[in-house]
């Protein structure tokens, strides 16, 4: 499985695919996402429907960022599910959120994992007011893990077990793989010939 | 020289189209359809006759034709084709990939699988087209 | 404006908790205070957020409004936090001053440059005009033709409108298409139309 020589090749890999891309100002993302929440809150009312919803297009979202992703990372095939964790984690989130983030808490079958968030670019100046305490700020991340790892065939869920909004020193998002999609375009990925 | 250049969807449908010289030859639209469907067709025939795993047709070389593919692992197939002995078209792809993603996917009015109308992408691929072909031509006046 | 004070008294690393107002302040290196994210990330996130508005809008004018209302809260906050944080802001009590302060100070802390250009408007001297090549929220849009006039900047338009308003310099912001020839990329215009009572308080001032 993943040698500490190849967490640190996905580190530097996700070094260089920062490097090259354009960056912006981080707070005006922040004040975005937050003006788009507002928004969701008084269009639906229900914070669980805003839950889905920014859910929702967190996935529309993933599945078009995976061929950036893939377009401009480096990063060849994934193996396995380790490998993709580690992928997602080094370089998905340093590319494009600029952040580290950790894999850890595996499950005993390699098909469920934790992503612990230290800096989350979304929640900074946010304050998450009593009666908004069911609201899972940063849900579209889950949204987002879903899709693009849907459009190279592994179909998991996601969602928040740990929320620095409501306490918890650290984000931490629970990744569950359900099943490999299979679809007739030709790659393989597992290890045939 | 290049010749032409096209955009297979996921789900097969041709999603875009262009003439990259005006000595390539000119189809109608349903000649074009009919282009893509096949190929996608004959694409995936061919990664399920190989005999070992293979992700289907990746380059042609004829008498007068070079045709390359590049499909992404998300399933979008770019062909390239070009005059026999044109070097370097895995950069081109490469390079028309990126716009794909900057162009099309992040652009609010676009739709998944559908036809792509991007004027970025089209001036994109346009630019990226002429700096190869001149780039070509040089490299030919040299040698 | 003096950026000088910039990160004194900041702690500087290893904070890993999630606290408010202050964290940015004193955590944060580059920027205006600000660390940054991918243009790309930030692409994604306006893209649906265009594509959210369209399906409850029936025209581009809607569209427009609504980004310029999703931009007007986003600019109130702009201005607290500029205020808030190395007093880049200052009351300012001339109509060039706060305009010079939106296309400088403004501008550098959300694009990390300034504006190209400020200028008054020939015809209206309530109306002043801000140049843009390419805002950030248009890097990647082509909209169809039948919506060509459909301006994404329309978001800065009512950023530029919320900072001005919570600097009491109360005036309505839109963003337009300008043709520049050479068959190169419209650039952006930002109409600022201030409110009446704003003259003439300025007149008043300078009387």
């Amino acid at each position: 499985m993943s040698s500490s020589s190849s967490r640190s090749a996905a580190t530097r890999a996700g070094d260089q695919a920062w490097t090259k891309m354009s960056k912006m100002n981080a707070e005006l993302f922040n004040l975005t996402y937050g003006a788009m929440v507002m928004q969701l809150i008084r269009d639906y009312e229900d914070v669980q429907a805003v839950n889905q919803q920014l859910e929702t297009m967190g996935y529309s979202i993933g599945q078009k960022l995976v061929d950036e992703f893939l377009a401009k990372s480096g990063v060849g095939n994934c193996a396995n599910f380790r490998e993709v964790a580690e992928t997602l984690a080094k370089v998905g989130f340093k590319m494009f959120l600029g952040v580290v983030v950790e894999v850890t808490a595996w499950n005993a079958e390699g098909t469920a994992f934790s992503l612990q968030v230290y800096d989350n670019p979304l929640a900074d100046f946010v304050e998450l007011p009593p009666q908004y305490s069911g609201l899972v700020y940063s849900n579209i991340l889950c949204g987002v893990i879903r899709g693009a790892l849907e459009m190279i065939k592994y179909q998991v869920e996601c969602r928040f077990v740990k929320d620095g909004l409501k306490g918890d020193e650290v984000n931490e998002i629970r990744v569950e793989l359900r099943q490999m999609v299979d679809e007739s375009f030709g790659e393989e990925y597992n290890e045939g010939a | 020289m290049f010749l032409h250049l096209f955009v297979i969807s996921r789900s097969g449908g041709l999603i875009y189209n262009k003439n990259l010289s005006s000595s390539a030859p000119r189809l109608t639209v349903n000649e074009w359809l009919v282009l893509g469907s096949t190929f996608h067709g004959l694409h995936s025939i061919a990664a399920q006759v190989a005999p070992l795993a293979s992700s289907g047709i990746e380059k042609l070389e004829c008498d007068n034709l070079k045709l390359q593919c590049f499909q992404s692992r998300t399933g979008v197939k770019f062909v390239l084709t070009a005059e026999p002995g044109t070097p370097d078209l895995d950069n081109v792809l490469h390079g028309i990939y990126e716009l794909y993603a900057d162009y099309v996917l992040k652009n609010p009015f676009y739709e998944m699988d559908m036809p792509i109308r991007c004027d970025l992408f089209q001036q994109g691929v346009e630019r990226l087209i002429e700096r190869n072909s001149r780039e070509l031509k040089k490299a030919r006046s040299d040698a | 404006m003096t950026e000088s004070k910039r990160n004194a008294g900041s702690g500087g690393g290893g904070i890993r908790m999630l606290n408010i107002l202050d964290r940015p302040l004193a955590t944060k290196g580059r920027g205006v205070g600000g660390s940054e994210v991918s243009l790309s990330a930030f692409s994604f996130l306006f893209s649906e957020m265009v594509q959210y508005y369209q399906n409850r809008v029936l025209s581009i004018a809607d569209l427009e409004r609504k980004l310029e209302e999703a931009g007007y809260g986003v600019g109130h906050r702009v201005l607290e936090l500029l205020a808030f944080r190395e007093k880049q802001y200052r009351r300012e009590i001339k109509l060039i001053g706060v305009l010079q302060f939106v296309s400088s100070t403004v501008w550098k802390a959300l694009f990390n440059k300034v504006a190209d250009s400020l200028e008054r408007s020939t015809e209206n001297e309530d109306e002043y005009m801000i140049h843009e090549r390419e805002p950030i929220t248009n890097v990647f849009v082509s909209a169809p033709a039948d919506i060509s006039q459909l301006n994404c900047a329309a978001y800065i338009a009512g950023i530029i409108s919320g900072v001005l308003n919570g600097a009491s310099y109360p005036a309505g912001v839109t963003a337009h298409h300008v043709a520049i020839g050479d068959g190169q990329r419209e650039k952006t215009v930002f109409l600022i139309k201030f409110r009446q009572d704003v003259l003439r308080r300025e007149a008043a001032l300078s009387g």
